[in-house]
């Protein structure tokens, strides 16, 4: 028996297996390594008469569609004019505007295996959680921690290479989220080794084509164009519910004032002689880890910061305001922030209240979020999971203990507690040590005029 | 293995090349720390992760080695064995029913009848486990949890630290993006581990031996990725299982401005953990080697009989017969390969890779036992002698008279 020639795909290429270097398949094959190959995103135009095509390995899911939320006509017309384009190219919408809630319906109308490719654990999380309850259907998640592959995956930009290489062809569907992370070159990659033919990118702010260049991949090349776009001009804003922002001052026990302070003089110490903010600017930290490697100054002033950090996020009088607002607040839906995973740990045990990091598995992440929604959990307590677009429950108060010291962060931490909040005034609680750097810090965390 | 960030500040970048700081055996200071760090270790078996860290830290106080120390402190722990400890409830479903009444406190209010404290000892009372129990088992799944349950091996100072010497040259290779080798011997093993570790490789002879390109799939489409680093990483140590071999790896890491070759050979002081595969693979080719040894072997004939020293290169596959004959003269030479033991699928592929390899110098020895249609047989290129027991010498020795070349 001869063998015929076969496409098939390996590794994020596709490979003719049996087609010897004469006969040559045409672009965009080229003749490596012994066999006619091409990079895997080609597979959609690849058209080679006599081969036999073992690529595809999708499916259609069939899921019952189970979202109760009423879509936009901007929405409809956004899923339209990707599908009229071939079911390729970016949908641009701005923040807030429901790009998940269009990305779902554009995975139940194409009901193909689909994976979505998402920038960090938080959003593979939601992902996880909007696609299970509006898909009714057990979705796949695969990053570091936990490695499971179905019809319906979702993936990490960080994790999407080991996955595609491996499956790849499981998806005839590849949704990119916050899609302005792909000319990044090794995340470009990603969509170079996948032979999806459905391509979807999400976004706000889609790369200028300046951003694209040298080195950089092009969004259009590697899933298409733009098919659809509105501004925040084009949407009717959606206003920020009114909130307060409470600061509380707390003060130190006397060791732990001692403690500081000993602490502080080593480190500020340290810090002033060497100008390092002067020198280094916003990297001074950097450059103090760097220099702690082989100056014993350096190193003692680092392990100092570390002990003001850890202390100042657990001191006494933080952990008895909590334990005030927490109960003056109690029939309220409460997030609690700490900068430290330790002390979100030590407060869940302190408390008995939930605890959500990035240890937490996917499953219990959902429920815990789920029950926090529905109120079987009037209180939870988190480190740094919920920053940047993650869709958190609403909540009437959170507390901010510690917490870094980025304004957006700050910002986008206060937008996201405070939506939506019907009648009742939300507060935020800014808990601070007094006479501390968290006085500083907490000061640098207030966002610049005007950029609320 | 190490992680990128104990091993990216040991680089150190000399003009065009890459090299990394590992530390001298020899040591004194060196060989004391890792002492130490080894009895802290037997001390921490049946600990757990977290008490592991928190006390090699502890040791660690403010030197400013620590980037080093941390690392021997990986490769301990690496090699050991962790399990979360197990317990009466799992602890998801113990938090789900901790957690439901909302937050507790240490003291009573009018909202709060009950307090931590009593909220522990009735949940504690209703499964029947002793409230120290709960506490422990609360969050018992997480990583720091974990409790060494076995300590991996028993280390020397000088091992520990030829191990992590070891894990930075691996560690080197993270930031690689295309890893050629030339290897002059042990090809048996090199293959097995290149397979192993599922990496792509083009090879081509050269004199005494093979040059290799290793990488994956992508690679030839984009030259930046560093994709395949970890698999170079991790395939590395099979190179010291060579006598002879020098390797060149392309390096792009960001904290230099360009890339960056990275060379090892066979000088430098590394030895391979892996195993090593035996002499023979089985007992036919052990008996027929001694065999030959024992009726022509030294200066009775005039061939030379070695092992497994030539590779035929069939494409993105490779095969290594077993035997070769030089004649001690003229240099002519034949391939002997036994089939022996056999499944009907090895038999297949093997003889699809002796088709493919389109040899006539091979000759290929096998037993009657196996079962095959004369027509198959048509197309293999080079001899075919049938044996009902044992190869027969004499035999042999005649195809190889024939077909040597």
């Amino acid at each position: 028996m001869t063998d015929s020639p076969t496409l098939s795909f390996q590794g994020g290429t596709l490979v003719i297996a049996h087609l010897k270097a004469d006969q040559p398949p045409g672009d965009p094959f080229q003749w490596i390594k012994g066999k006619w190959r091409c990079e895997a995103y080609h597979y959609p135009d690849v058209n080679v008469d006599g081969v036999r095509d073992t690529v595809p390995r999708w499916q259609p899911l069939n899921c019952q569609l189970d979202d109760s939320r009423v879509s936009h006509d901007f929405q409809n017309e956004a899923i339209d004019a990707w599908e009229s384009a071939g079911r390729r190219g970016s949908i641009v919408l701005p923040t807030g505007a429901g790009k998940t809630f269009v990305a779902v319906q554009a995975i139940h109308r194409a009901n193909r295996s689909a994976l979505i490719v998402a920038p960090t654990i938080d959003l593979l999380h939601q992902w996880y959680a909007r696609l299970s309850n509006a898909l009714n259907t057990e979705v796949g998640v695969y990053y570091g921690a936990e490695k499971q592959v179905r019809p319906l995956t979702v993936t990490t930009y960080h994790s999407a290479g080991n996955l595609i290489a491996e499956h790849g062809n499981t998806f005839k569907m590849i949704v990119f989220d916050e899609v302005h992370h792909l000319p990044a070159p090794s995340w470009g990659e990603t969509a170079l080794m996948s032979p999806s033919p459905f391509r979807l990118g999400l976004t706000a702010t889609y790369p200028e084509d300046h951003e694209m260049e040298n080195g950089r991949w092009h969004i259009d090349r590697l899933i298409g164009p733009i098919v659809y776009q509105k501004r925040v001009s084009d949407l009717i804003g959606k206003r920020l519910a009114d909130y307060r922002t409470q600061r509380i001052r707390v003060d130190l026990n006397k060791e732990e004032r001692a403690a500081y302070e000993a602490d502080f003089a080593i480190y500020a110490g340290f810090f002033r002689s060497r100008r390092l903010r002067e020198t280094h600017g916003a990297n001074w930290l950097l450059e103090l880890m760097r220099l702690s490697a082989f100056e014993r100054d350096a190193r003692a002033a680092l392990l100092a910061r570390h002990r003001i950090l850890r202390l100042l996020a657990g001191c006494e009088g933080k952990l008895d305001a909590l334990a005030q607002l927490l109960r003056e607040h109690i029939s309220e839906q409460i997030l609690i922030f700490t900068e430290s995973n330790d002390t979100v740990y030590e407060l869940s045990r302190r408390h008995l209240i939930p605890a959500l990091t990035h240890e937490t598995k996917a499953a219990e992440r959902k429920r815990l979020l789920e029950a926090f929604r529905e109120g079987t959990y009037p209180a939870l307590v988190t480190s740094k999971v919920l920053n940047e677009g993650v869709d958190v429950p609403e909540a009437k108060v959170a507390i901010v203990l510690g917490g870094t010291s980025s304004a957006r962060e700050y910002i986008q931490r206060l937008g996201r507690v405070l939506r939506k909040t019907g009648n009742l005034e939300a507060v935020l609680y800014e808990v601070i040590a007094r006479d501390t750097v968290d006085e500083g810090r907490a000061q640098r965390r207030r966002p610049k005029a005007g950029t609320v | 293995m190490l992680t990128g960030e104990l091993v990216r500040p040991r680089l150190v970048q000399h003009g065009t090349t890459l090299e990394v700081k590992t530390l001298r055996d020899a040591d004194r200071a060196w060989l004391r720390t890792a002492g130490d760090l080894i009895t802290l270790w037997e001390r921490h078996t049946g600990r757990t992760r977290d008490a592991w860290e928190s006390a090699v830290e502890e040791y660690l106080g403010d030197r400013v080695d620590y980037i080093i120390v941390r690392g021997l402190a990986k490769v301990l722990a690496d090699a050991a064995t962790f399990a979360s400890p197990t317990t009466l409830i799992t602890p998801e479903d113990l938090r789900q029913q901790l957690f439901a009444a909302g937050p507790a406190f240490e003291t009573r209010d009018l909202f709060h009848p009950q307090t931590r404290h009593d909220r522990l000892a009735t949940i504690a009372a209703q499964l029947e486990i002793a409230p120290d129990a709960l506490e422990a088992a609360l969050y018992a799944d997480r990583i720091g949890a974990q409790t060494i349950t076995e300590a991996g091996r028993d280390w020397t100072p000088a091992e520990l630290i030829a191990r992590y010497n070891l894990e930075l040259h691996r560690g080197v290779l993270y930031w690689s993006n295309l890893m050629e080798v030339q290897i002059h011997d042990t090809f048996k093993d090199f293959w097995r581990y290149l397979k192993l570790f599922k990496l792509m490789f083009e090879a081509y002879p050269i004199e005494g031996g093979y040059h290799v390109t290793l990488d994956g799939p992508i690679s030839p489409f984009v030259r930046s990725t560093t994709r395949y680093g970890q698999q170079f990483a991790a395939f590395l140590p099979a190179l010291f299982l060579c006598e002879r071999w020098s390797m060149r790896a392309t390096i792009r890491n960001s904290k230099f401005d360009r890339e960056l070759i990275y060379r090892l050979d066979h000088t430098a002081p590394l030895t391979s953990h892996f195993t090593r595969s035996g002499d023979f693979d089985s007992r036919m080719e052990a008996d027929f080697a001694a065999e030959f040894q024992d009726k022509l072997g030294d200066a009775r004939g005039k061939w030379l009989l070695t092992r497994e020293d030539e590779v035929l290169l069939l494409g993105d596959t490779v095969m290594i017969p077993d035997f070769a004959f030089t004649h001690q003269d003229d240099g002519r030479r034949a391939l002997v390969e036994i089939v022996g033991f056999w499944h009907p699928d090895y038999l297949k592929r093997k003889l699809a890779k002796v088709r493919a390899a389109g040899r006539d110098d091979l000759i290929l020895l096998v037993y009657e036992g196996v079962n095959l249609t004369g027509e198959k047989l048509d197309d293999v290129p080079g001899e075919i002698l049938y044996f009902a027991t044992k190869p027969v010498i004499k035999e042999v020795m005649a195809a190889v008279e024939r077909r040597a070349r």
